[in-house]
């Protein structure tokens, strides 16, 4: 691979940061470029993105929760007296 | 009512911590009871949850509901829990890790470990209950501050700048923990889920800690070159 190419390391590193700010014109470029030859970077890069897809996913956090599990009484309590005295 | 949480509940209803355990209780113990698995860790769980609320309800800017504060409270607790569970055999070291993500390149930069295609039906991976804790106990794999930065990030949908301030590091290097933090996340997932198969994954969970290490890296190498 040509030296003013990315290998799959950089773009593996730089795929990772393009999700967390705007890299400048010319590394999206190449970064482009490589995904377009290299189908283990552009698997890499939709893997991570799926990452961050389900980690904020809503049914993360409520859809398999059963309605019927509810706290004891007895922790019920336990954990509102924790609270009253921390607080007091 | 104490005079902090008349302070507290006037300026939002709220935000009213002696109401918190009625309106928040059960739902915060569902979450933590699904992905433990034991009631009185659990119960543990939410109390340390409500009272690190507590604490830190100055620094809540009611962006988020409290029901959406409460939970990523209550995930990085989750976290805590598995990794002190797993401390003896977990990673607890970022050089490590470092070093486990560098195993997946070859000198020359190219893939050594190269990303397998994930089967599953991505909008459907969530829904299995399973997955979820293959993934929450692949992020408490993770050295604690590289599951922090993730858990800010991608869970909690946090500015680099914010997340910046949190962690006091420049942005070059929450970008490098983030990149770090992804790739071995990305890894874990798919050598404990989306590589094996379903019949298999349940048994997986248990040695999960002490399989994904460098080693294992190596041996899922010679599997991928053939």
């Amino acid at each position: 691979m040509s030296h003013w190419m990315f290998n799959c390391k950089e773009v593996s590193r730089r795929v990772s940061e393009s999700m967390d700010h705007r890299l400048p014109l010319y590394q999206r470029m190449l970064i482009r470029m490589h995904l377009l030859m290299c189908k283990y970077c552009t698997r890499f890069r939709r893997q991570l993105l799926l990452m961050r897809e389900f980690s904020r996913s809503p049914q993360m956090a409520e859809d398999f929760l059963d309605p019927t599990v509810v706290l004891l009484p007895d922790a019920r309590e336990r954990i509102r007296q924790a609270l009253k005295s921390s607080s007091a | 009512m104490t005079q902090i949480t008349e302070e507290i509940s006037s300026a939002d209803p709220n935000l009213d911590p002696e109401t918190w355990v009625d309106q928040y209780g059960d739902y915060l113990y569902r979450f933590a009871l699904a992905r433990i698995k034991d009631q009185a860790v659990a119960e543990d769980l939410v109390q340390e949850t409500f009272l690190a609320a507590l604490q830190g309800r100055k620094s809540f800017n009611g962006q988020s509901a409290v029901k959406t504060w409460l939970s990523a409270i209550l995930k990085h607790k989750i976290v805590d829990y598995l990794r002190k569970k797993n401390r003896e055999k977990a990673i607890d070291d970022i050089d490590t890790v470092t070093q486990t993500v560098e195993k997946f390149f070859h000198n020359n930069g190219s893939w050594k470990i190269p990303p397998s295609e994930w089967d599953d039906n991505p909008s459907k991976i969530y829904e299995q209950h399973e997955f979820m804790d293959t993934f929450f106990k692949c992020l408490s794999e993770l050295p604690g501050r590289l599951s922090k930065v993730f858990m800010l990030r991608e869970m909690e949908g946090l500015s680099n700048k914010e997340i910046c301030n949190a962690l006091q590091v420049s942005s070059t290097n929450s970008w490098v923990m983030l990149y770090r933090a992804r790739a071995y996340l990305r890894r874990c997932l798919e050598t404990f889920w989306f590589n094996n198969t379903k019949g298999s994954r349940k048994n997986n969970f248990t040695f999960l800690h002490l399989s994904f290490s460098p080693s294992l890296a190596d041996t899922s190498l010679a599997k991928s070159s053939k």
